[in-house]
């Protein structure tokens, strides 16, 4: 062979050995590894509830088990015994998936969710939009939109919701206190770390009642695989050995009926009034012109520049009346926060359009829309969290992962842990949306159509910055829940808010008075946590 | 849509490293001995319809994306039966609508050898048959995930192309030409993404490989050559962009467009080429209807005389 046959041979094994190496099939599953609790937290059914009154107000449906000496309790070792002899390998998966922790996986199902239903409606030919359809979820336009308030308040019923209806179950394994089949009978085998925690009711069954019950009300055209997930976990408790059936049965009712409680508080939440009407929009407009002429400095109606949808065609503003605090009526309630507490904390009005304090904001803006570097442009993508995504709650859920995780926590501590977060990113969201069309500013492309910008243009008014509120209220609580990161969460919470002035979508008064915002948010479910007997 | 801007530009252009639509790369040209064939060429490329998965579409957000290049081009003739050829080009993209700022830099550099491994002749027929491998990787650290403004889509990519030539008395020309593109995964600057119906909790993104075919047939005359062409590529995998969602690097991106190609050579100015060709896409998937157009010139440089 000559030596340029022997070149372009080689370079080009060399080539295709580079280019087909790095091909392959990504692993779409963050890193867990299986949960060894490192403290079993047998008080929790001493903690504070977030909404159903009582745990002991659960007892018809927990009632005492049947001692595990009976006919009947032997009858179901028998049958788990029967069914551990003829394990498949899909069961075999399907209990490594759940070992990792019930609570961190149903939060990825949900983030899962929360992704695939975030897309906005398309527009009709004659340019206008049709709104999804709770009652028609399997139609087009698909039903939900999971825009980020929707999802943050979604993310905090289903977190908040297995929250309790683990407390209750704790309440109930520590008065009882049956053991799992296989502490029982040593034939029976434990496919599942071995946590030393009572199995009536069973964790994993209340979990899948809970998530099951919520998710398939948020989100109605995935009911299928929901109640798939949510069934495949109740199998893996009774096959791993950790479960008998009756744990299980009596488990999968109490989370339904905590998380019916929860469904109930979620009917009437104001939820449904959020989207409003034509006339509705309009006056919405015309009240936030009101608002600015009655501030302690007047600003005349014809000075206040209101916001305009940027998409083309014109999209009515994402749900309005979400935050609305000033409106009998309308609004969707808090967590942490009563509806005072909502107004009482709102920004103070940012500069207004026509001043030169905000054509000082705007040439800023401006600045970093010319100039959007490659460092900044990787800050806008990582944090764009737009359509197709999570959303910014839930790239907070997947901060928070690794460190539940990295804890050790027990299913019910972890269960805290998000629904912390996700309670205070549902009130980060409401107080957000309160400002935004309390004041109803313009995004900087509106005032000067040159801003070009690095991500799409949320469809709502500018001011503040939800990724500013949700993530200064989310570092706040993590904070809190895991002060080694504290340093890490603000640095996190800080880049997020910046991300969104470096797109050029928000002027840095929107980032920095929405961050100090989400701050001010945090501390109310801060405060919670401190009194709520976990610690 | 993305596609389509990278359908013009790689298709047409670099095509990935596939290069499908550059006829320097799916030719049956080659290059004497010791010859630098270089020059410079400009195209461009439009679209205002798209294909959302299989359903076309408008968007006012984005309006008519377009995308140019100037891009550098060079051949070598190592010899008789091997050339070297390389391409860089510089991209910027633009759209007419809504918010979004285009975005330009060097796209993908692409190596390539040549190889001219059989020649068959009886009466007035020829039949020629060359191999080519080629190899083209981002030339700068631009991002794939702001399609369809995103000048390229960050990959690694390594394409073994078969090409046939049959000419009949030397005027009457028909290629025939195919390529298999091996594609690297790719690298986000965020933590997840949704594609394929689920939630990746990663950076990165696997991005399936391509098919390709191209079919020329032309009339070739002494100082010009014409042609017409049809080429069609696919995405080996991948998902479709789902209603009224952003296109995503690893959507399956399939296009057929028809084409035409000039090449003449300069009067008076020997050793000057210039070489035209343009295309329109006839059908899509994750890509723009696009309509593309390219010209530049070649200048050959002799490093030898006695062979010229």
């Amino acid at each position: 062979m000559n030596p340029f046959k022997f070149i372009t041979a080689l370079l080009s094994v060399t080539a295709f050995t580079i280019v087909t190496s790095c091909n392959k099939p990504v692993n779409y599953s963050e890193g867990l590894f299986p949960l060894v609790p490192a403290n079993v937290d047998s008080n929790a059914g001493a903690w504070k509830p977030v909404v159903v009154t009582s745990y002991t107000k659960y007892v018809a449906t927990v009632p005492a088990p049947a001692d595990t000496s009976t006919a009947a309790y032997k009858t179901e070792l028998a049958t788990v015994k029967n069914l551990q002899s003829v394990l498949s390998s899909s069961q075999q998966s399907a209990i490594a998936y759940w070992s990792d922790g019930g609570v961190l996986r149903w939060n990825q199902i949900f983030r899962e969710l929360v992704a695939r239903f975030n897309l906005p409606p398309a527009p009709l030919a004659n340019g206008t939009y049709i709104f999804p359809d709770v009652n028609n979820p399997f139609g087009y336009p698909q039903f939900p939109f999971a825009n980020p308030p929707y999802a943050a308040r979604a993310y905090s019923y289903v977190s908040a919701a297995m929250y309790d209806a683990l407390k209750a179950a704790w309440y109930y394994k520590y008065q009882y206190k049956r053991p799992s089949p296989y502490l029982v009978d040593k034939n029976v085998k434990s496919w599942m770390p071995k946590v030393n925690i009572p199995s009536y009711p069973s964790e994993e069954a209340v979990m899948s009642g809970a998530a099951q019950t919520i998710l398939q009300a948020l989100f109605p055209a995935a009911v299928e695989e929901i109640v798939t997930k949510a069934g495949e976990q109740r199998s893996v408790a009774l096959l791993s050995g950790k479960a008998a059936l009756s744990d299980i049965s009596v488990g999968l009712a109490l989370g339904k009926a905590v998380a019916q409680d929860y469904l109930t508080r979620a009917g009437a939440d104001g939820m449904g009034s959020s989207v409003g009407t034509q006339p509705q929009w309009q006056a919405l407009v015309d009240t936030a012109k009101l608002h600015w002429a009655k501030l302690p400095t007047p600003v005349m109606a014809s000075d206040v520049v209101t916001w305009t949808s940027l998409d083309a065609p014109a999209r009515p503003p994402m749900l309005p009346f979400f935050g609305t605090k000033t409106s009998p009526g309308l609004g969707v309630k808090g967590w942490m926060m009563a509806n005072s507490d909502f107004i009482n904390e709102r920004p103070v009005p940012p500069p207004v359009a026509t001043s030169d304090l905000m054509k000082a904001q705007l040439a800023e803006v401006k600045y970093y829309s010319k100039n959007l570097t490659r460092d900044r442009e990787a800050i806008v993508l990582k944090w764009a969290d737009g359509v197709n995504t999570v959303t910014p709650p839930g790239h907070w859920n997947q901060i928070a992962e690794g460190y539940v995780r990295d804890a050790h926590f027990s299913e019910v501590r972890a269960a805290r842990a998000f629904a912390l977060l996700n309670m205070v990113m549902h009130d980060a969201a409401i107080g957000c949306w309160e400002c935004k069309y309390y004041y109803y500013n313009p995004r900087p492309t509106q005032l000067d159509a040159s801003v070009k910008t690095g991500t799409g243009i949320p469809n709502f008014p500018s001011y503040a910055s939800g990724h500013s509120t949700f993530s200064g209220a989310a570092a706040t609580v993590l904070s809190y829940l895991f002060p080694t990161g504290a340093t890490y969460f603000n640095a996190q919470a800080q880049e997020a808010t910046l991300s969104r002035l470096y797109g050029g979508i928000h002027y840095r008064i929107d980032c920095e008075v929405g961050l100090v915002h989400g701050q001010r948010i945090g501390a109310y479910t801060v405060n919670f946590a401190k009194t709520d007997g976990a610690n | 849509m993305d596609k389509k801007l990278h359908v013009v530009w790689f298709a047409l252009l670099l095509d990935y490293g596939a290069t499908a639509q550059t006829p320097v790369i799916t030719d049956g040209i080659m290059m004497d001995r010791k010859n630098l064939c270089t020059g410079l060429f400009y195209g461009a490329d439009s679209w205002k319809n798209y294909w959302e998965g299989t359903l076309k579409r408008d968007n006012q957000n984005i309006g008519t994306v377009t995308t140019q290049n100037v891009t550098w081009m060079g051949v070598y003739g190592l010899n008789k039966k091997v050339s070297l050829i390389a391409l860089l080009p510089y991209v910027w993209t633009k759209a007419s609508g809504g918010t979004l700022h285009g975005v330009q830099g060097l796209q993908d550099i692409t190596l390539a050898v040549k190889y001219h491994f059989l020649e068959k002749e009886w009466n007035q027929n020829r039949l020629n048959f060359f191999a080519l491998g080629a190899y083209s990787m981002p030339a700068s650290n631009y991002t794939p995930d702001f399609l369809p403004l995103s000048i390229g889509m960050g990959c690694k990519n390594f394409s073994g192309r078969f090409t046939s030539t049959y000419s009949l008395k030397k005027v009457w020309n028909f290629t025939a030409s195919g390529a298999y593109t091996w594609r690297s995964n790719i690298y986000l600057d965020r933590s997840s993404y949704y594609t394929n119906g689920q939630l990746y909790y990663s950076n990165e993104v696997q991005m399936f490989d391509l098919f390709d075919f191209i079919m020329r047939a032309g009339y070739y005359q002494p100082n010009w050559h014409a042609e017409l062409f049809y080429v069609q590529q696919n995405t080996l995998g991948g998902s479709d962009i789902r209603r009224q969602d952003m296109p995503f690097a690893s959507n399956q991106m399939n296009y057929s467009k028809v084409g035409a190609s000039l090449l003449w050579k300069v009067p008076f100015v020997a050793s000057l080429t210039a070489r035209a060709w343009g295309s329109y896409t006839v059908a899509g998937r994750n890509v723009g209807q696009s309509t593309t157009v390219m010209a530049g010139l070649m200048y050959n440089i002799p490093f030898t005389k006695t062979e010229q």
